[in-house]
Formats: C-alpha cells, structure tokens, sequence
C-alpha cells in the first residue's frame, strides 16, 4: 500500500489516499479543529445495475428494479443484531442511501470514532437475509415507495426521465414500484451482494476530526479481500433522441412544477473535470440569478425562488434539467430555449463568463466547510475517476474558448423533453 | 473546540454577536428581527425581507443586485421567516468566500457587510415608497410560497395539526401569512412595515467566520445610530401546561399514503428547569434510531417509513409525523401512544437511556462545525438568561436522571391528532 499525499496550494488543504490490497480505495481528509468526523463508504452498484454478466458466465442476470436499495435497508441487520443498536453504544449518528449508482453507508461521530468505524466496516460485510427479516422489510419500504408516490417533486423528475429515455434503467424508480419489490427475494439480495460489495468495487472516505493511520490500520485489520471479479453491468443501447417532448400527472397541488430536460449523448467514458467545469459556467451564465434569462422569466412572473438546474450525468446517460414551480411551465420552457438559441448563436459574453467562472468556483470552494459534502464529493468523483483539487483547479483555468466549444454539444433545442404536474382543476379544462 | 462569543449591545434592543472562526472557506452575517406574531401583520413582515432582497438604492433591480453577487464568487443573500414560540423572527444573511481564497485577494468581507447594511436600511424608494413592479414581484412568490406548502403533504399535515391544536393561539398563525392579505398589500404597507421593524424589533446580528468583526460592528453602530429605536419588542410566548378535550380531525385527500400527526403540549418550556429532561424524554420516545417509535411502530410493526417526534422548547409541545396506509392509521395512533406510555411507566433501560444521551451530546458537538449550526444555537437562546455553550448542554444531559425524565413524560398530554386520509390501497 502506496500512501499518496493530494494537496491544494490554492485552498490550503490536503488529504491522503491508499488504494488497500483489497482494492478498496481510502481517502482520509484531516480538517483541522472539528470537532466532528464524518465517514461514508459506498460501492459503485445503485439503482440501474440491474442487468449483469457475471464472470464466466454468458447468461445475462437480470434482478428486479429496486433490489439495490431493498439490500441498503437490508444489510444494517447481521446475524448479531442491527446495525443502528451498536452505532448507539458508540454515539454516532448514521445513516444510508441509495443513488442510481452507488450504494453508501455512513455515520458521522465526535467521539469513539474508532468503534464506531468498525461498526461501519462489518456492516458491509455481514449481510443476513432470512425469509422473514426480508418479509419484514417489505411494509416499510412499501410506505416510503408511497411517501415518494405523494411526493410531486419526486414524481416530476421521474416522469422526466421517463419521457427522456427509452431503455435506460435511470428511468425506473431507485426504490422500484410496489410490485417489482414484491419480487425480492433473499436469494436475489445475496447475489447482488456477493457481486457488487467488492472492497475492489468500493471507495472510503473519511473527513473532519481524524488520525488517517487509525483508518488505515483499522480498514487493513478488517476489509477482506474478495478475488471475484466484479460483473459487467450491461445497458441497453440508448437512443438520442427523447422518448417524448412533453409529459405530465395531476395532483391535489396548489401550484404546478416542472422539470425540462436536454437530453445529450453520453460519452463511452465518463466526462472530464473540465468538460464538467465547462458545463457549470455555461449553466450559470444561461441561468443564475443575474442572467437576462433569469430577469426575463421574472418578468413575465414564470418563476420563483424554487427555479433551480442541474447537470444530471453518470454512467449512459446525460442530461441538463432546468426545475422549478410556475403557474405556465409550457411558457417557461419557451423562453428557456430562446435563450438557449441566442447563447448557441452569439456565444457567451466576456463579462458574463467571467461573472459564471467566479460563481461556481465561490461555491465550489465554501463546499468544503462541510466534512459530509467532502466525503460524498470524494466519494462520487472517485467512482467517476475525477479528482476534487483537480476539478477545482479546472474551473479556476477554463477560459471563455472552452466553453463556447462545448456549449456546441450541449443544450440541443430539438432533444428536450418537458415534465409537469399540474392541479387537479386544470384538468378539467383539458 | 471553544470558539469565542461575544456579544454587545449597539443600540436599544440591538446586539451584535460574533463567533470567531478561522476554519471555514466561507463567512456569514445575519441579522434576525424578532416580532410578535399576529394575524393582521404576519403578512406583511413575511413579505419584508423578500422586498429588501429584491434590491437597493445603489442595486436598483434584482439582476443588478445579482450581478454584484455573482462577482463576489457567488455570495448568497438569503431571507427567511420562522417562528419561535409565539414570536415570528425574520431573517437576512450573506454568506461569502473567506478573502484567502479568493483568485485576486479580494477583501469579500468588509463590502458584503456594507452590502448588508445597504439591504436593509438604504433600500430602493420611489416617490417616497417602495416600488411597486418590484413589491408586486415579491408578493407573488410570498403567495407561490403558501402554495407550495400544500404541494408538500407532510408539511401540510404538519401545519393543519398545528393550527388546530393553536387555533386560539398566536402560535397557530402562519409565519407566511395568508394569501388574502399578502395580495391585498399595498407600497406603503410594506414601507411602514420596514420603518416599524427597525425602530422595534428585537434584532441580532451575528457575524461568524474568520471576518473583520470590528469593522463590520462599526459599519452596523454607524447603521443603527441613525434609527431612533422605540417601544422594543419584549419576547412573548402563551404556554399551554396541559391539554383539554382531545381534538381530532381527518381530512379526506387524493394522496396514496395517509399522513398522520399528533400535537402534544409538554407542559415543559423556554426555561423551565425539566426542559432537557423533556428533551431527553421526546428523544427516547421517538427522536432517533434507537427510539421507541422507530423500533416499534416502524420495525417490529412494518406500519410506516418514518414515525417520529420533536420537542418545541419554545412553544411546550411535541409533535409525531408519520406515513401509514389509511387502514392503519388506527393502529398506528394507537401504538403511538402505547409507546408513550412505556416512557411515563419507566419501561426504559439504563442502557437505553444512556444511548439517548450519547445521541444527544453528539449533536450537541457536532453544532460547531457548521456556521449555521453554530448561528442557529445561539440564537435559538437569545430569550434566555444567560448563553450556554454546546459542552454546557451537554453536562446539564449527563445530570438528568432516570426519575426526572419519567416526571417529565408525565406531564406529556395528548392534544390533537389529525391526519390527511389517502386513498384505500390500490394495489
């Protein structure tokens, strides 16, 4: 094991990695003075690996949606109580999530710190699946399916993606739908386990009040190896175009929201620092609140202050979505793709590129007050193989050319898609 | 780590506190107005600081004002209402990138408090009031805002208990206001509204991070030596001990899950000395992982996703969330109040217990780490006595005993239940 030593002379920071004999990737970041540590482990395996050839195999496994989150619940039980009683004795406050490609676990502690990292360590590889603990867990994971069914926010996104993508599994629902989790079983759960909780297929990160030699020899002590190899996800061949432009469901709500996706061809590899940096400024110069944009869709009273945006991309798929509440989400998504036609025509201006630059850069910077944003940063740049100096530092060196060529390749007028949930009333209009 | 705090006051009524902090990326100031809460002016105090927000005399509009914010890299100016007990606080703040780390050694700080200073007492007048196009702007996102609360089930559950079991109290008023007044409010409304909150606020301002505090108190004295303050707002809060007949409502909605609250009154609050072994007691009850009501009603009983309680210091009362299927809901009541029986009865282990303290002290901790955490607390105790530090928290929960934590449950009375009911189970 190689300790590397990552620092940034801009931010006067650094962290220490070491890649473990089990392939687990460790990141220690020390922030001076905390009182507070905060630690996440995740594996590279979320919500669209459903579909898998596992190694020397030539069938393809298929599991059912929502499985990857049915075992994020699962596994905080082993064979020697739950999880959450032992975190108690230690203090520490924990939790879990699932994304739509990684699976973390996490606590974040001000005291016994170590106990409760072996505590995490075990979790992750102690799983337990009986009949009935896996029985037990359908009724709640049932309700929190339903708490995000009554969810209009929630609802807006997915029927976004789902109108964005054909085949892509980021369309379907992380938690699955009430009857694809009827499906689970503990024989599926402990396959997917034994598959994609690899150390090889998993990233550490703990940042805040730390000794990272306590890390080291804690995670060397405990971590098994696992010389399976970690399965190749397959996903469907995904076409440019948007599956449809417009979608929408009625709620009992007050005021409509939206969501508007450009859908963009996802590159074989992950994107870059600077492709990512590049995008960041052009969005923030589209869209922030000190853009022509943003004044224009003021005035026409389109927005308020929930207007948000986001580059949304991971393995297969690419998007920009724009979202927010607004009385006529159609006249919203008009005036966003004229401007989008200005941009592509005139270019970004100088001023309002530098303005963007030092936007994202502000922020990207005051990001890391926070040992809990660190580590997830960390975490979910690692998987993406991207570098959190390196990404800062890129958006400190883009320059106006960069990102007026890759405004090129982004935000296509004729590949979006428009996602609204409207009030009850309105359909009645229809 | 012991940051230092300091505090002094500016001007009648006015304090300036500091936490000085040189770990942070970011600086933050904030100044807090406290009101009473009432029905005729919560609108119009709601609306405020989204009007002062919007611009100033030397930003006139909100793209100008956002301009300027986006070439400090990117400093947030935020406005927020809450409420604290009966008392409705209103809240404008920046937060900006600590000097250091600016590309070309800019100096954020002092210019963002002068910023702040212009936000609030030098704003954009027109024929001797606010401007109309911009106060009009800011009334339909006050109205979107109310809107959006019934968007959010849990959130409208939540309100609906609260303004049932307070109905008769300035508690149950809404921190936004309501819809009908916001929209009938005038310029000069808001103008008189602004003059009336500088001259009798309670006000706070607390400035945190790695920042020139005495340049920024000497930017505010300045600020405050032109406004002649008067008949300042003493805090206020009606404390109802224990509750009467119980109130229940249902109401029917289109929703997939049924969204259950009950209101509790405490009987314990503001400085009352069981308040932390209240506090203890709503934590074991139903405050963390380990609680009767996660252990229970959600995973010996599958009934729910989440199932849990909150103490409001400042109000005396609790309230329990949960998400069930309608044809639990009874069951689900029920079990709730099974569990709170358990605590009164003292069927809590010594093991038990001392996990809920550890629970407890690690938040308390965990406080100084973030400058809101940090703003939060202390302002959270500007009605008290004296300012506590999180450690003295923390060793006023290792004194509480067993005994007083059961006296303390048992002065917990049930108040109202109400839930949204969904649909019956479609699948």
């Amino acid at each position: 094991m190689i300790l590397k030593e990552v620092k940034s002379s801009r931010i006067g920071d650094k962290y220490f990695c070491i890649e473990h004999s089990s392939g687990l990737k460790v990141f220690v970041y020390p922030k001076k003075g905390y009182n507070s540590t905060y630690t996440i482990i995740g594996t590279k395996y979320g919500s669209i690996n459903t579909s898998f050839k596992c190694c020397g195999e030539s069938e393809i496994t298929k599991v059912p949606d929502g499985i990857a989150h049915y075992l994020e619940h699962k596994l905080f039980e082993s064979e020697d109580g739950d999880a959450f009683s032992k975190y108690a004795k230690t203090g520490a406050s924990a939790n879990a999530y699932t994304s739509f490609d990684a699976t973390c676990y996490l606590f974040s502690c001000t005291k016994n710190f170590d106990e409760s990292f072996r505590v995490l360590l075990d979790l992750i590889q102690s799983p337990y699946f009986t009949e009935e603990n896996v029985e037990k867990e359908r009724g709640i994971i049932g309700q929190e399916i339903k708490m995000y069914d009554d969810d209009p926010s929630w609802r807006v996104m997915f029927n976004l993606l789902g109108a964005m993508y054909h085949k892509h599994p980021v369309k379907v629902d992380i938690a699955g739908s009430i009857e694809s989790i009827g499906k689970i079983t503990p024989e599926y759960l402990y396959k997917c386990y034994n598959n994609f909780y690899n150390p090889s297929n998993m990233v550490l990160c703990v940042a805040g009040n730390v000794d990272p030699d306590s890390v080291f020899k804690i995670v060397d002590e405990i971590i098994k190896s696992n010389s399976n190899k970690v399965p190749e996800c397959i996903f469907p061949e995904e076409p440019y175009n948007v599956a449809t432009d417009r979608v929408e469901q009625h709620f009992d709500i007050a005021i409509p929201t939206f969501q508007l996706g450009f859908k963009e061809k996802a590159p074989k590899s992950r994107l870059t620092e600077e492709q990512l940096a590049q995008t960041d400024i052009i969005l923030q110069a589209l869209a922030s609140k000190s853009s022509n944009l943003y004044k224009k869709l003021l005035d026409e009273n389109l927005i308020n202050d929930s207007f948000g945006y986001e580059y949304f991309e991971g393995e297969g798929y690419a998007a920009v979505i724009f979202s927010g509440e607004s009385k006529d989400p159609d006249n919203v998504s008009k005036l966003i793709k004229e401007e989008i036609e200005k941009f592509h025509k005139n270019g970004i201006d100088r001023e309002d590129f530098e303005r963007a630059k030092k936007l994202v850069y502000g922020r990207n910077v005051a990001m890391l007050n926070s040992p809990e944003n660190i580590s997830n940063a960390i975490l979910n740049l690692t998987f993406a193989n991207r570098e959190l100096f390196h990404a800062i530092e890129c958006i400190a060196n883009t320059t106006i050319e960069q990102v007026n060529d890759r405004l090129k390749y982004q935000l296509d007028n004729k590949n979006s898609s428009l996602s609204v949930v409207l009030p009850l009333n309105s359909k009645k209009e229809k | 780590m012991e940051k230092i705090f300091s505090r002094c006051e500016i001007s009648d009524g006015v304090n300036f506190n500091t936490i000085k902090d040189e770990r942070f990326k970011t600086g933050r100031i904030s100044v807090t107005m406290f009101l009473p809460l009432e029905e005729k002016t919560a609108s119009v105090y709601a609306l405020l600081p989204s009007v002062l927000t919007n611009s100033c005399r030397k930003y006139p509009d909100f793209t100008s004002l956002n301009k300027k914010l986006a070439d400090f890299y990117g400093a947030s100016l935020f406005s927020d209402i809450s409420k604290i007990g009966d008392m409705q606080a209103l809240t404008i703040s920046v937060s900006f990138l600590d000097d250091k780390f600016t590309l070309n050694k800019e100096n954020l700080s002092s210019q963002l408090t002068q910023l702040l200073c212009d936000i609030l007492f030098d704003p954009l007048i027109e024929n001797g009031t606010f401007k109309a196009e911009n106060v009009n702007q800011e009334k339909r996102q006050l109205i979107e805002l109310i809107e959006s609360e019934y968007n959010d089930k849990k959130i409208l559950a939540k309100i609906r208990c609260e303004q049932l079991m307070c109905e008769n109290e300035k508690f149950g008023i809404s921190r936004l206001g309501s819809k009908d007044i916001v929209s009938k409010l005038t310029p000069g409304d808001i103008f008189d509204a602004w003059k009336k909150v500088l001259k009798t606020a309670k006000i706070e301002i607390m400035a945190i991070g790695d920042l020139n505090e005495n340049s920024a108190l000497e930017i505010f004295k300045s600020a405050f030596s032109k406004i002649k303050r008067d008949n300042v707002v003493k805090y206020e809060s009606e404390i109802i001990k224990r509750a009467g007949k119980v109130k229940e409502q249902y109401d029917n909605l289109d929703i997939a899950q049924s969204k259950l609250v009950m209101g509790f009154r405490t009987g314990v609050a503001l400085q009352d000395k069981e308040v932390m072994a209240t506090r203890i007691a709503v934590a074991l009850f139903g405050a963390t992982p380990q609680s009767k009501l996660f252990l229970n009603v959600r995973e010996k009983l599958s009934l729910c996703y989440y199932c849990s309680a909150k103490y409001d210091r400042n109000k005396g009362i609790m309230i329990v969330q949960s998400g069930v299927e309608k044809k639990n809901l009874e069951k689900a009541k029920t079990e709730i109040l099974n569990q709170l029986e358990e605590i009164k009865k003292g069927n809590f282990t010594d093991s038990e217990l001392d996990d809920t303290k550890k629970s407890l002290a690690n938040s308390y901790r965990t406080i100084g780490d973030f400058l809101s955490g940090l703003e939060n607390f202390y302002l959270s105790q500007v009605f008290d006595r004296e300012f506590l530090r999180p450690e003295q928290f923390i060793e006023k929960i290792s004194a509480v005993s067993k005994e007083q934590i059961i006296k303390a449950a048992k002065l917990i009375t049930l108040d109202t239940i109400y839930a949204l009911v969904g649909n019956e189970e479609v699948k």
